[in-house]
Formats: structure tokens, sequence, C-alpha cells
């Protein structure tokens, strides 16, 4: 799977944010705060709030693996400006059906429209939560519209990210994966 | 009391309906909701038609919610009424494009029916 796509959405994304090019030539860094910006516990704050709101219920960090289906959705949504890469959202079909139901109080019988949808604006609100815990992130990182991928037998390749954040976590009686990878930053 | 007419412009229908859920648990009742899948289609919308309140997204494909605003502030579509922008981005500088666009509220997701009553109950007062 290619995030070339969703990235140079999402570097559009930032160079269209207002900031003239003056401004983005100053010289604003995230690499000295690498460490604050790859802090897991980031994450697992962005997680738990997102899913505490929007979904109501309460979710923790878990360390037994994501539980496999035949049938998987994922959603991606890339980072651009100060740093590039991807927040990623992984789960079973049946988790992702639960999810879009908690979110929209709908019942759903089958991966459709409507449930990718709330996927991918679920993935959508973790990148944004993730992002705004770090200020120069918020202000000089872009989100691409989210995409969602749905099916089986497919592998993400990574080469040589900066950091990657992959944690899986548990609501009720399911889980999922939420990955975060940085490919660059400057 | 007289509806409430509200335009809600996102490209996510789930977010139209979470949005929209929001603003009843938030008070606004009764509520008439329209919705718009872009700023292109909500721009069509308002020229038809006379809304209360208008809640859109940013981050959308072909017209983003911020030029969605200033088209409708040039056009003068929908004078004086209140727009508020509910975005995963939150920034002051996405905060003074938003203002500067023309919106009078920000609301940042994941967002409780609490900050939106917070953030909408007092521009429907003003306007």
């Amino acid at each position: 799977m290619l995030l070339n796509g969703v990235r140079k959405a999402a570097i559009a994304t930032a160079k269209n944010s207002g900031k003239n090019e003056r401004e983005h030539s100053m010289a604003i860094s995230l690499r000295e705060s690498v460490l604050l910006v790859s802090d897991p516990r980031n994450l697992d704050a962005s997680v738990e709030e997102v899913f505490q709101t929007m979904l109501g219920v309460g979710c923790r960090r878990c360390s037994e693996p994501l539980v496999q289906e035949q049938e998987s959705v994922t959603a991606v949504v890339g980072f651009g400006g100060l740093l590039s890469g991807a927040c990623l959202f992984k789960s079973s079909g049946s988790v992702a059906i639960k999810i879009a139901g908690h979110m929209t109080g709908m019942v759903f019988s089958e991966i459709d429209d409507t449930v990718k949808d709330g996927i991918g604006e679920l993935c959508n609100m973790l990148a944004g939560a993730w992002k705004g815990k770090v200020p120069e992130l918020s202000a000089n990182c872009g989100l691409s519209i989210p995409a969602v991928i749905t099916g089986r037998d497919f592998k993400l390749h990574l080469q040589a990210p900066e950091f990657q954040l992959n944690h899986v976590y548990r609501f009720e009686d399911s889980s999922f994966a939420v990955i975060i990878v940085c490919d660059g930053l400057q | 009391m007289s509806e409430i007419r509200t335009l809600i412009v996102d490209d996510s229908s789930v977010m139209r309906k979470i949005v929209e859920r929001s603003l009843r648990q938030a008070g606004l009742d009764p509520l008439l909701v329209f919705e718009a899948a872009s700023g292109t289609e909500g721009l069509a919308l308002l020229t038809t038609m006379e809304v209360d309140l208008i809640v859109s997204d940013i981050n959308m494909p072909s017209m983003d919610g911020l030029e969605f605003v200033r088209q409708l502030r040039a056009q003068n579509l929908a004078p004086g009424v209140p727009v508020v922008m509910i975005t995963t981005e939150s920034s002051e500088e996405h905060v003074r494009q938003a203002i500067l666009a023309g919106a009078q509220g920000y609301i940042r997701k994941p967002f409780t029916a609490e900050q939106v009553k917070e953030r909408v109950l007092p521009l429907l007062t003003a306007a």
C-alpha cells in the first residue's frame, strides 16, 4: 500500500493553510522536539479522548495483538508539512461496524459506505487530535482527506521511518490498532 | 418557537449526522436541517433558501470550508447568518483563517454537545 497520494494531499493542505512562502521559510523545526512528537502517551491520550467524546465509550491501550478477521477495514490520513507521514486506523470488519454504530446511533449489518465514511472520519479525528498535542505540529502540519481500504491480504511497507507508533486499544470486548508513521521531520 | 433552519456542510454523511445530533442535544429545537456534501453544494442551496445557522467542515475536497465561507460572504448569500466551523484543525492560525474568511465560531473535533451549546447558542441569540 503506497501512501504517496494521501501525503501529497496533506502537503497541499498544509501549503494552503494561509502561511505565505516567507513564513514557511522561517526556521520552524520539529527536529529538536522529536521526543515530544513521538511520545506514545500523546497517541494514547488522543485515542481515549476521541472515543470518549465521539463514541461515548472508554478505551484503553492493551498489550494483546490485534484480533484478525478475514475482512478488515483500514483508514489512512496523510500528514504533510513539518512532519510527513500518516495516521492509520485498522480493525476487523465487525469492530468497524460496531464503531460506526456507536458514532451514528444506527445499526449496520455490513461494511457499507456509511461504515467506511465513519471509520475515515474517526481516523481524521485521531490524526487531528494527535497532532494537536504538539503546538508546532498543530500549526504547521496539514491533514489529507481520509482514504479507506477494505479487504484482506495487503501489507503496509515502510522504508526507514523516522519513528513509528503502533498501538492496540481495547473498548468493550473489541480491539483496534492506531499507527502513526513519520517518514520525514523538518 | 419557530424552526431553526440549519445548513450543515460536510463531505462526510456520518459527521453531518453527528453534528445534527449534537445541535439537538445542545438544545436547538425545533431544528430543520439541510445538508450539503461540499462547499459548492452549500452555495447552490443558499441561492434557493434562507437559513438561520450554517455549520461547516473545513477540510473538504473540491471546495474547502474556508473558500465556501469566503464565497458565501463575497456573494452576499445568507447575510447576517452566523457560520460555525467544525474541524480537526485546531491551531490559532486555522482559527484566524476561519475568522478572516467570515466565520463567527470555531469548534474543534472531537466535540461535546456542551461545547456546541457554548459556541452556537450565543451566536443565534446575537443574530
